[in-house]
């Protein structure tokens, strides 16, 4: 459905993006991540036709958005950054005009607009001026108005940006229910929501994309994938010679003792194992074993880890 | 109905939603119909040459409230869709620029050509009340009101480019009066140095006021029309290019 192929845009001397390539296939929800200033709105306004790139091809069912600038915009539900509406207009007034100049007309625009102000929550406000709506609601208008042509993509630059926990969930909510029957590229800071929600992510920083994966994937290859906790009754430095010298542990860190417990945190190399061999090493040492347990790295430290700037 | 009749349709609207329509148009026609009430004041008291309407034409304050109206039916056009980021929904939707450029210049012209609906029915009063004929040719009035319709054309393309360069409606009002008032001195440099340079006769060709003394005698010149009407699309032209340029860098 998207397709990003090495694509740059300056501003002045400064790149905002640079030779960025990923794609997005139909039907699939990706989260597109990033520090602040990596680029994902300067990528996003691309596709959307809002600014044209300095070198590279967007392409959005298969049409390049420079050269069909309107066929592939109506294919596009897009959700901007900062959600700019009309303040002196009322909600449906506002949505009959999105309508109107995407191009429905009559009965038909009537039953969108009552689907996406009934699919966004905004039925008991809809009568209500734009400029007395909380941000929540600001929000959701934003959303009718990309969803109302009824896109087969939508485009959502931080649609939680600025929201209440609650608010949050249900916009996620509503972005998950979305993403059943629409392709979906979503922008946003909030790690968990991407957990949930996404089946493939970008990460982008710099202008260029550093990874692009599912979660799953990019969680397992994470270099700081293996920790584990283990607390053993032992003689501490014995029992860190102990198990530092088992295959694939790079390090052992002895946290504390509680009483006569003492907790370590065991590095192992990516992709593996070493809770039966520890297991079998305290039985063999006769340690008495309270806990062992494997964290799990997490899409936080993936981010971190490629995204940090030291 | 076309994207761009849609927009026409909205932008037209917006001009009646806020009191700022209502008080332009009243304050137009406060101020016609008291150039009116003059002009006939001063007919009664001495015989002068001219028609009544050149006369209303041609008092002292009829160039500053003309060239003060352009700046405050145009600033808002493009300088405030920016400022509030709408310029973002509306190009991502399926519009060109050139719809949007035309949609809200015709959308003005018919807002600017509404406020001046009073000031014509004012001359018809003059017919309706008393049976004499009216102190001015239809020529005249037919002359001054297409006139009207000319420099709109044009200044309101002025102003519609100047707001398409910022997104501060004062910066887009100072810069359209700027423009304004450097095209209406052009028009006088023939009266300040004289005919004697090879260029007079092009100063003088794009002279509203000129234009206005002539157009009132009910002297309408096709080369004028043509002036005022190409002026204004390349005018045009030229803010459909400032509007994608500004995307185009930025
Ligand atoms: N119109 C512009 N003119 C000049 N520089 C710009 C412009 N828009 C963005 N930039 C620069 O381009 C870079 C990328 O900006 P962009 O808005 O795409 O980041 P982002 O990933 O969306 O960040 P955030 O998470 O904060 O929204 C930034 O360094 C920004 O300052
Ligand atoms: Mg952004």
């Amino acid at each position: 459905m998207i397709k990003v192929d090495n694509l740059t845009k300056r501003f002045g001397r400064h790149s905002a993006v640079s030779g960025a390539s990923f794609e997005a296939a139909d039907g699939e929800v990706v989260g597109f991540l990033g520090p602040n200033g990596a680029g994902k709105t300067t990528t996003i306004r691309i596709l959307t036709g809002f600014l044209p790139a300095t070198s590279g091809t967007a392409t959005v069912d298969g049409l390049d958005v420079a050269e069909h600038p309107l066929e592939t915009r109506r294919r596009i539900g897009y959700l901007p950054e900062s959600v700019p509406l009309y303040r002196d207009m009322r909600i449906r007034e506002y949505l009959r005009f999105r309508g109107h100049i995407k191009g429905l007309r009559g009965d038909f625009l009537r039953r969108r607009m009552d689907e996406v102000i009934d699919r966004c929550g905004l039925g008991d406000v809809r009568r209500k001026m734009i400029k007395t709506l909380s941000k929540g609601f600001r929000q959701r208008v934003g959303l009718a108005d990309a969803l109302i042509h009824d896109p087969p993509l939508l485009i959502l630059d931080e649609p939680t940006n600025g929201l209440d926990p609650n608010q949050i969930r249900s916009i996620r909510n509503l972005v998950k229910e979305l993403g059943e029957s629409h392709t979906i590229l979503l922008s946003t800071h909030i790690l968990s929501e991407v957990e949930m929600i996404c089946d493939k992510i970008v990460i982008i920083d710099g202008g260029t994309v550093l990874a692009s994966d599912t979660p799953s994937n990019l969680v397992s290859t994470m270099r700081s994938a293996g920790r584990i906790s283990i607390e053993v009754k032992a003689d501490p430095e014995r029992a860190q010679e102990k198990m530092s010298a088992l295959d694939q542990v790079k390090k052992v860190i002895h946290e504390r003792n509680r009483g006569n417990w003492g907790e370590f945190s065991i590095l192992v190399e990516s992709g593996t194992d070493t809770r039966e061999r520890l297991a079998n090493l305290a039985r063999e040492e006769g340690w008495p074993l309270r806990s062992l347990h494997r964290h799990a790295a997490t899409l936080e430290d993936v981010f971190v880890e490629l995204t940090r700037k030291d | 109905m076309g994207t761009l009749l849609i927009i026409l349709r909205k932008e037209f609207r917006g001009f009646f939603q806020s009191p700022f329509g209502w008080i332009l148009l009243s304050l137009i026609t406060v101020m016609q119909g008291w150039s009116v009430s003059s002009a006939m004041k001063a007919l009664q008291d001495a015989p002068i040459p001219e028609s009544l309407v050149y006369i209303v034409f041609h008092m002292p304050q009829f160039w500053f409230y003309f060239l003060a109206l352009f700046p405050l039916i145009t600033m808002r056009l493009f300088a405030e869709e920016e400022r509030a980021g709408t310029l973002e929904t509306l190009l991502t939707a399926p519009v060109q620029t050139a719809q949007l450029v035309l949609g809200k210049y015709l959308a003005t012209l018919c807002f600017y050509l509404v406020l001046w609906i009073p000031s014509f029915l004012q001359f018809q009063i003059f017919g309706l009340l008393t049976d004499l004929d009216p102190p001015f040719s239809t020529g005249s009035l037919g002359g001054v009101f297409l006139l009207i319709v000319l420099m709109g054309s044009l200044f309101i393309a002025i102003g519609t480019f100047a707001s398409s360069l910022t997104s501060s409606q004062i910066i887009a009002g100072v810069i359209t009066v700027g423009l304004l008032f450097i095209h209406y001195f052009l028009g006088y440099i023939t009266v300040i140095y004289g005919d004697q340079f090879p260029a007079a006769s092009l100063f003088h060709h794009i002279s509203a006021s000129e234009h206005l003394r002539d157009f009132s005698r009910g002297l309408i010149s096709s080369s004028t029309i043509i002036y005022y009407l190409s002026a204004a699309a390349f005018v045009l032209f030229m803010t459909h290019h400032a509007l994608n340029y500004r995307r185009w860098k930025s």
